[in-house]
């Protein structure tokens, strides 16, 4: 009676007790970063001798952190939209497409979701450092596109292997032009696959540390960035004010997805 | 009919759509082909022609402790974790569906948390005057604080945090596809749970586990951040070595050869994933 789980008897309750303990070390970091941005030891004493929000005055009164933030948004966006595009064409052909080596090419195009990123780093360090292109945002647009696209093709190509082409052919049938189909008919129907595309894709350039230390500049630094310099220097609070802010980025990047999932399956 | 002859004339006027390919596939080619493969050139060529390179980092003790450790670090994060794992997506998978969209949201604010935050996190909770060190002094298990960071001890428990997530959720999908009723029958032949699970359980749930556990190494293999900021400099891993080879000692041929090995090692297991669970699995389902 492995699998039933109101008849399990005391396994049950240790393997819950073992999930419960799981759940505690997950959030464990999260919630222990919360609060210590919170508290007023400067040596990150804990629990905190006292409470105070004199981090994230420290953390805004330093226009370089704003700066990186809004650097990474930057890149971290047009990533995405990049991302999406081309992510959506390529969906198309992978999963309509027949003609020989699409297997390959599928398996190419997820690559760089498996190869260490640290070999991607310094292939594209050296490579944009002979171009010119190393700390600009295009550089990093490309770079991030590149590690971001499979995070956009993969939900997308599930997404259209899911939907029924004869309801496209049908508005075809009706009079529509191929591209009106896919526009009115088949975008639409997808729309939730593109959305996780969009979210995981900026996700993936705007958390991505390992090519952003190479290409970065003094005067280009995304948000990871800037972290990393902070974390090799001293363990400051600020640090955790900062990442606070990202864990409430997180949750509300999570609260957005849950209610979207919500809104499109009814 | 009419329909037919539609369709075929829709896709012969997108020729099988290879051109919605050409994008996505002059990017790769570009910016990520092109590069690799030069870097690779550059691990034979910088600074004379040769293999000099390969035997220089074969033939060093230095490099080849670094290799082990980077192996040795990575089959220990994938025990612990597909150790740790197993029980939580066992019961994932056979949880009320209000319980289980909790734990699924721990998760998945765990796994979407930055990267350096849930470091630094660990950086903090770890370190000799850290939270864990004087709750077990409190405590009395220990009288004296425990090394934890800058160690393998301290790497492990930041990496298995980091690969937790990636083990437990292609599991839950393993361990949901078996049938109950097999189990059933086998208590019902008179197994008792234990072989049930030994015999029945365990094999049915392997091919998953093996799927993720080798994507776990993998993942492990190349990773950066975690060991260079929780290890000690006494025990570097390989993607550290090859960052620090190029950013640091601007040594480019051997930077670029420690590269080219990781690579092959990578893309080996990587095959060896794909022969086991079939590319779609691999990939996540396309």
């Amino acid at each position: 009676m492995l699998l039933d789980y109101d008849h399990m008897g005391w396994l049950k309750t240790a393997l819950l007790g073992f999930t419960a303990l799981v759940a505690a070390f997950l959030l464990l970091p999260v919630v222990f970063i919360v609060l210590l941005s919170f508290g007023s030891s400067r040596w990150l004493a804990f629990p905190p001798p006292g409470w105070t929000l004199n981090w994230y005055q420290e953390l805004f009164a330093d226009p370089s952190w704003l700066e990186a933030a809004l650097t990474s948004a930057r890149i971290a966006a047009l990533t995405a939209i990049l991302a999406v595009l081309i992510g959506l064409l390529a969906s198309f052909a992978l999963v309509r497409g027949e003609f020989r080596g699409r297997e390959i090419l599928r398996g190419l195009l997820l690559t760089p979701m498996v190869l260490p990123v640290v070999v991607f780093a310094i292939a594209i360090y050296a490579f944009f450092l002979r171009l010119g292109l190393g700390g600009t945002t295009i550089g990093f647009v490309v770079a991030h596109t590149v590690l971001a696209l499979p995070f956009a093709i993969i939900p997308i190509a599930t997404a259209l292997e899911g939907f029924d082409k004869s309801i496209e052919d049908a508005a075809i049938v009706c009079g529509a032009s191929p591209l009106q189909a896919k526009l009115r008919i088949t975008l639409p129907s997808i729309r939730i696959g593109i959305f996780s595309a969009a979210i995981f894709s900026f996700l993936a350039s705007w958390d991505e540390v390992v090519v952003a230390i190479f290409m970065a500049s003094p005067t280009l630094q995304t948000l990871p960035v800037k972290i990393w310099g902070s974390l090799r220097a001293d363990l400051s609070p600020v640090i955790a004010a900062a990442s606070s802010l990202l864990v409430g980025l997180t949750l509300a990047l999570m609260i957005v997805a849950a209610l979207l999932r919500r809104k499109f399956k009814t | 009919m009419s329909v037919e002859t539609e369709q075929s004339i829709a896709t012969k006027r997108m020729p099988a759509g290879l051109g919605g390919l050409l994008p996505a596939l002059t990017l790769i080619g570009l910016f990520f082909v092109v590069p690799v493969l030069a870097l690779l050139l550059r691990s034979v060529t910088d600074p004379a022609p040769g293999l000099q390179n390969y035997t220089a980092l074969l033939g060093d003790g230095t490099y080849m402790r670094v290799f082990f450790n980077t192996f040795l670090v990575a089959a220990v994060v994938t025990i612990v974790t597909v150790l740790v794992a197993f029980p939580v997506a066992w019961m994932l998978a056979i949880m009320p569906p209000a319980l289980a969209s909790v734990m699924f949201g721990i998760i998945i604010l765990s796994m979407w948390t930055n990267l350096l935050t849930r470091t630094y996190a660990w950086m903090v909770l770890l370190q000799r005057t850290g939270v864990i060190n004087r709750a077990l002094m409190a405590t009395g298990i220990i009288d004296q604080p425990l090394p934890l960071i800058n160690n393998l001890t301290g790497v492990t428990i930041g990496m298995v945090y980091i690969m937790l997530p990636f083990m437990i959720l292609p599991l839950v999908g393993t361990l949901r596809a078996i049938d109950p009723m097999t189990l059933r029958a086998a208590a019902l032949c008179g197994a008792s749970p234990f072989q049930a699970f030994r015999r029945i359980l365990l094999p049915l749930s392997l091919p998953g586990v093996a799927a993720g556990g080798l994507m776990v190494f993998v993942m492990s293999l190349g990773y950066f951040v975690t060991p260079a900021l929780l290890g000690g400099t006494s025990n570097m891993m390989l993607a550290e070595m090859i960052a620090q080879l190029i950013q640091s000692l601007l040594n480019w041929g051997l930077g670029s050869a420690a590269a080219f090995i990781l690579l092959i090692v990578t893309m080996a297991l990587y095959a060896l994933q794909l022969r086991l669970v079939g590319a779609r699995r691999a990939t996540g389902g396309i």
